[in-house]
């Protein structure tokens, strides 16, 4: 409690400003962890946009220190409530444990959009959010399918592969999970073992060269992020093994497109990091200008292959 | 030296290198490939990062401290090594000396820093090693700007990959960091000025010494061996990474207090806390060999902690039952 009030003492200090701004509508951005490169983009990107709108509307953004730092999250929202803000975009950390902020938030009349983490469908109901609540974001699944699906046409028939997961229980590593199953499916390849390595280099290295040694005959791996990416493509050059693994991954990070460049990684999913917020708060201005957005605004995500990066012009 | 004492000096790592060398028997029962060179070479490989830091966070829990920020020290680290290397074209040779050193350097202030000012205003370490647990997490993320730093110079990468005779380079690093931790704190003045201080503190002062230089170096030595693993880091994965070494702090101090090093100080050694990481290493890679998964891995880690912690309860027992 004490830190709430805290809390809306400060946003009160920092008030005045904003209220003489009244006639433009106020949006707040709540992100996930500003820690993560692929986060780092997303702000940047929507702090531009909203540089070149400024006319428009104002525009305020807060991340968090972790991936999973809910607590935070709900605090800003009750924030923005106290501070009455006219738009919320807000990635949730927890696609549950959000719900009630946000439900209080449209209570008070703020117009919320959800992005890139889709909000629990039957929590959201459960607990009075309209059935077809809209949703800003990519669709990993579909992502990683067409990551997994392009790994296994460079492979030969039952070809052996393993996935590295994200952090078990993230929602985005339970899709993208779910994407590269599919199309370990539908291509009949040979999964091996789908482990965790939650999302870090150093962790998806050690798994990856344990992984080799109990199975030498991997030739195929999917990774649900591209850090993990740069941990696996250490594994197998340090096992001799460059050529011979094929390796997809997520995100498109920028040491991950110089391992493409040189061949060693066969392909990532770009999906727009500097257009994700950016979208949220497109769609989050309609609606407060009076239009009816429901339903799943599905984001781009595109497959950039090595042959992609290879052929693009030296910059 | 009686026999008395030379049996208590083997019963000292004896529980923790039993615990060891099942575990071992074991993984080796269950699996054909864990015995292999190849794999001996891989977990030599995993181990010497966390050996590397524990060795520093050893002489911290030796006084009785603790070093909470090494984690995020190592991030830091990692990522000024890795500015110096990549953005002042410097020639290679010049680039990677200074990098080391700007690791090295940047870790052992982070070490004195902390060490000072929990002397200085007598605060535990725990509480100020907590703030700069956040303050270097916060200065890698600015410095880098939260990216991924890559393309170090090709000998640096090429250096890190090397072995020989199968043995990594980064392994006999951390190798000889924990040779010169033993000789250090057996036979200087200053290993046993930290024992002394870990025992009672008040003595040593009463005896005309000044605990407080002992200790900001001991956290000085924490942070530098934090700097030095951060270059280990970056040679294993050729990158550098703001946010890298989240719950490192937990792997290190796991592993030497499965050493047998207290957390109340005075008791405990180097080579336990060698043992220690090894155990962390081999049951990493010897529960995944076997094809467990990741929650049940993670439950069994845990386990083992617990137990190598409660055999050497036994061990200390017979020990003062034979001082007796």
């Amino acid at each position: 409690m004490k830190i709430k009030v805290l809390g809306a003492i400060l946003i009160a200090l920092g008030l005045p400003f904003s209220v003489q701004a009244a006639e433009k509508p106020h949006v707040c951005v709540v992100m996930k962890s500003l820690a993560n490169e692929f986060w780092r983009t997303v702000e940047i990107g929507v702090r531009d946009y909203a540089k070149e709108n400024q006319d428009k509307f104002t525009f305020e953004a807060v991340g968090l220190k972790n991936e999973s730092d809910i607590d935070t999250q709900i605090n800003a929202i009750e924030g923005y409530i106290t501070k009455q803000c006219d738009v919320i975009a807000v990635a949730p950390a927890n696609s549950v444990a959000l719900i009630p902020s946000i439900k209080r938030a449209m209570n008070a009349g703020i117009v919320v959009v959800n992005f890139d983490v889709r909000l629990d469908k039957k929590a959201a109901q459960q607990m009075g959010l309209p059935e077809d609540f809209l949703f800003v974001g990519p669709d990993n699944k579909l992502g990683a399918f067409e990551a997994g699906d392009y790994l296994a046409k460079n492979l030969p028939k039952n070809a052996n592969v393993v996935i590295i997961e994200g952090n078990p229980g993230a929602e985005n590593a339970i899709e993208r999970k779910e994407g590269y199953i599919k199309a370990v499916n539908d291509n009949n390849l040979n999964l091996l073992a789908s482990r965790t390595a939650h999302w870090e280099t150093e962790e998806a290295n050690t798994l990856m060269t344990n992984l080799l040694t109990r199975y030498p005959n991997i030739q195929g791996v999917m990774s649900a992020n591209d850090s993990m990416v740069l941990g696996v493509v250490k594994a197998i050059e340090a096992a001799g093994k460059t050529g011979e693994i094929k390796v997809v991954g997520f995100d498109f990070i920028a040491p991950v497109k110089q391992l493409m460049k040189d061949g060693k990684v066969l392909a990532s999913e770009d999906f727009f990091g500097k257009d994700l917020a950016v979208n949220a708060v497109k769609a989050g201005m309609k609606i407060y200008s009076g239009e009816n957005l429901t339903g799943w605004v599905k984001t781009p995500v595109r497959l950039v292959t090595s042959k992609d990066v290879q052929n693009e012009m030296p910059e | 030296m009686n026999t008395k004492s030379i049996t208590r000096s083997l019963l000292k790592e004896a529980g923790i290198g039993l615990a060891l060398v099942l575990l071992v028997v074991l993984f080796a029962l269950s699996h054909d490939k864990f015995l292999t060179v190849s794999n001996i070479s891989n977990i030599l490989q995993q181990i010497s990062i966390n050996t590397i830091i524990a060795a520093g966070m050893t002489f911290v829990i030796l006084l009785g401290g603790i070093d909470l920020s090494v984690g995020s020290v190592l991030a830091l680290s990692a990522v000024v090594g890795a500015k110096i290397m990549t953005e002042f074209g410097l020639p290679s040779d010049m680039a990677i000396l200074f990098a080391v050193l700007g690791s090295v350097i940047c870790g052992t202030l982070c070490g004195a820093i902390s060490g000072a000012i929990c002397e200085k205003w007598r605060i535990h370490s725990f509480i100020v090693t907590l703030g700069m647990l956040n303050i270097a997490r916060g200065t890698a993320l600015e410095v880098a700007d939260a990216r991924t730093i890559f393309g170090f110079p090709m000998s640096f990468n090429a250096f890190g990959a090397q072995t020989i005779f199968h043995i990594p380079v980064i392994f006999i690093v951390a190798v000889v960091i924990v040779i010169i931790g033993i000789v250090v704190l057996k036979k200087t003045v200053y290993g046993r000025m930290i024992y002394a201080i870990g025992n009672n503190e008040e003595s040593v002062r009463l005896s005309g010494h000044n605990p407080k230089f002992y200790k900001i170096i001991a956290f000085a030595i924490c942070g530098g061996a934090t700097g030095l693993a951060a270059v280990m880091y970056m040679l294993r994965l050729n990158i550098a990474n703001p946010i890298l070494g989240v719950g490192f702090e937990l792997n290190a101090i796991a592993a030497v207090v499965i050493g047998g090093t207290s957390l109340f100080g005075g008791k405990g050694s180097m080579l336990g806390t060698f043992l220690g990481a090894c155990i962390m290493g081999v049951l990493g890679n010897g529960l995944l060999l076997i094809g467990l998964g990741d929650f049940t891995r993670q439950i069994i880690t845990g386990v083992v902690i617990i137990l190598a912690v409660i055999l050497d309860t036994y061990r200390s027992r017979l020990e003062a039952k034979l001082t007796e």
